[in-house]
């Protein structure tokens, strides 16, 4: 299988030792969002959420204070330059590091958070994260049993997929889902939306989805249906 | 025809057949609900209007990002317009731009401040859910075809004959995809007017509306490109007049379901697309 | 003039700039794809903000605070 069949020609190669980076259009576009969302959060400032107030006809403003900004704005950054690690990385065990590194990343940036729900919320996603981390090292560790290697530029070369290869991805992809809280689990992560500081919220939401598309590409450069 | 040329067209053809497009669905819904209805420019006017008015920016909203989350929705699918026409590039891309629409049609709603919007923003969370799986449509297509890029899938139909008789399951799922994208349609609870058109409510509306007709013409120009394919122009116009008729039909028959019911009718039919499209596919 | 329109003005000359450079000129084809896709779209946005009518100064300020109850 040629790898270019999935996101177009591949525009370049950075080998970093063990770890090659490559660049298709499809890659390169996703690189690219991930790094412009992260530097508008980078310089945006919160809004203030606007409230109704019980009993009279006021609206309440929920601000973010100083030093929780500080905080939340420096994980957000980090999950944004994780996703766009995630989005390039030509190497699976690379790509695993990432998704659990936006899976930490994400409660942190709700964690400091003074609201029961979203806590409670933050919460739920954590204990799915945490229990999504073990079929997500186990299926790339069953994958590189099966295959022999972790650059996906490798795998795509092998003509074959084995069952153990297949078992791997779908274990893979359980793991993939819990840490980045989509399709069953997204009902708990949904409730962390509500809190104000919209900004960093943004990058809670595009590190799952983009993650999730990338996965999709790396699935089917592992199994090959003909 | 010089590069930049070609791009200049493609996206002010799609911006012009877009906004005449949703104008026709207005007219068509009008019709069926036994009103006059507006004129069939009546969008592209209103685009054009919008970007004479005011636009006030609230102190509540997070600044500079409350502006350039519009630009972004801009920036997506002037990118859509380069990989689809133009360039005839990678389905995976259009994935990758339909899951930035997500994330955008989030934050525009939770970057101003405003209660209507931060549900709009909670609900576009929700609704991720159920399209995000719809799009997985993709894979039927690559598993039937063996390829993700759009001209090679338009050669494989000219072999062995539109996508739309073999996988009609996967088409369906396309369909109830672009549905859910169309004004008032019973799956568009981002834009609900119980929460005064959501995320719509308090940005540069001329601007918005400039990239939602791009979107349109964008999306059924991929269900007609990969579900039929090798069409020529004109096949295109008739090909989108008729979708964007049969989506108004439903539009205005329909009323707006509650967010879980949108939710969960967008997942069972995103279940039974899949399952339904592999059975197919094995036997 | 203030902030707004000054930046306003100034990105729409360099976005028009730019475009009418890559129809000139021809340059490579990924510089003409990123041209279009980050200049297309801000050439659009900086127009709009140029066109949009400006209220009056007194009511700015009520606009602005009470955005979502006003209209």
């Amino acid at each position: 299988m040629d790898i270019s069949i999935l996101g177009g020609p591949i525009l370049g190669i950075i080998p970093l030792g063990d770890i090659v980076l490559y660049f298709t259009p499809f890659n390169l576009f996703m690189f690219a969002a991930a790094l412009a969302f992260t530097a508008l959060i980078a310089i945006s400032s919160t809004e203030s959420q606007v409230e109704a107030e019980f009993g009279t006809l006021k609206n309440r403003e929920v601000k973010v204070d100083k030093a929780e900004f500080k905080l939340r704005r420096f994980l957000a950054i980090v999950c944004g330059l994780a996703t766009a690690g995630a989005m390039v990385t030509g190497d699976l065990f690379d790509f695993t590091l990432f998704v659990t590194l936006i899976g930490i990343v994400n409660i942190g940036i709700v964690a400091a958070v003074k609201e029961i729900d979203v806590l409670d919320a933050a919460f739920q996603y954590g204990l799915i994260a945490m229990i999504g981390t073990l079929p997500l090292f186990g299926g790339a560790a069953l994958i590189l049993a099966s295959t022999g290697t972790i650059s996906l530029l490798q795998i795509v070369q092998i003509p074959y997929t084995t069952s153990l290869m297949l078992f791997g991805s779908i274990l893979f992809f359980l793991g993939v889902a819990g840490e980045t809280g989509v399709a069953p689990f997204f009902a708990t992560k949904a409730e962390m939306f509500r809190t104000p500081g919209s900004p960093f919220l943004l990058i809670i939401h595009l590190s799952s989805l983009l993650i999730i598309v990338r996965t999709i590409e790396i699935l089917l450069i592992i199994n090959k249906p003909f | 025809m010089n590069l930049m040329a070609n791009i200049l067209l493609n996206v002010t053809i799609a911006f012009l057949v877009g906004s005449i497009l949703l104008g026709f669905q207005r007219k068509v819904m009008a019709r069926i609900q036994m009103r006059p209805g507006p004129p069939i420019i009546q969008h592209l006017l209103h685009t054009f209007k919008f970007f004479l008015k005011e636009s006030a920016f609230p102190k509540t909203a997070a600044m500079p990002f409350y502006i350039a989350i519009t630009a972004m929705l801009c920036v997506i699918w002037v990118a859509a317009v380069i990989v689809g026409p133009v360039t005839e590039g990678s389905l995976l891309l259009f994935f990758a731009i339909y899951a930035i629409h997500k994330i955008v049609e989030h934050n525009a709603g939770s970057s101003s401040g405003s209660p209507y919007g931060k549900l709009s923003c909670v609900r576009a969370v929700f609704s991720a859910a159920a399209e995000v799986p719809l799009f997985a449509v993709l894979i039927i297509i690559y598993l039937k075809t063996g390829t993700m890029i759009l001209s090679s899938i338009v050669t494989y139909q000219n072999q062995h004959g539109a996508l739309l008789l073999s996988i009609p399951l996967a088409a369906l799922m396309f369909f109830v995809l672009i549905l859910s994208k169309s004004p008032y349609s019973p799956f568009s609870i981002t834009k609900g007017k119980d929460i005064v058109s959501g995320y719509e409510t308090e940005h540069l509306r001329g601007y918005l509306m400039f990239s939602e007709s791009i979107s349109w013409y964008m999306l059924l120009w991929i269900f007609l490109t990969v579900f039929i394919g090798g069409l020529n122009p004109v096949g295109y116009l008739i090909g989108m007049v008729i979708i964007t008729a049969f989506v108004a039909f439903i539009n205005a028959l329909t009323p707006i379901l509650n967010p879980n019911h949108s939710v969960m009718t967008q997942v069972t039919l995103a279940f039974i697309g899949i399952v339904g499209s592999v059975i197919l596919l094995l036997y | 003039m203030d902030q707004l329109k000054a930046v306003s003005w100034f990105v729409f000359i360099i976005s028009v700039a730019s475009i009418l450079y890559a129809l000139i000129i021809n340059p490579p084809y990924w510089i003409v794809y990123a041209i279009s896709i980050v200049f297309i779209p801000l050439t659009i946005l900086s127009f709009g903000l140029l066109s949009m009518a400006k209220g009056k100064k007194e009511e700015e300020e009520d606009k602005r605070r009470e955005p979502f109850i006003g209209y």
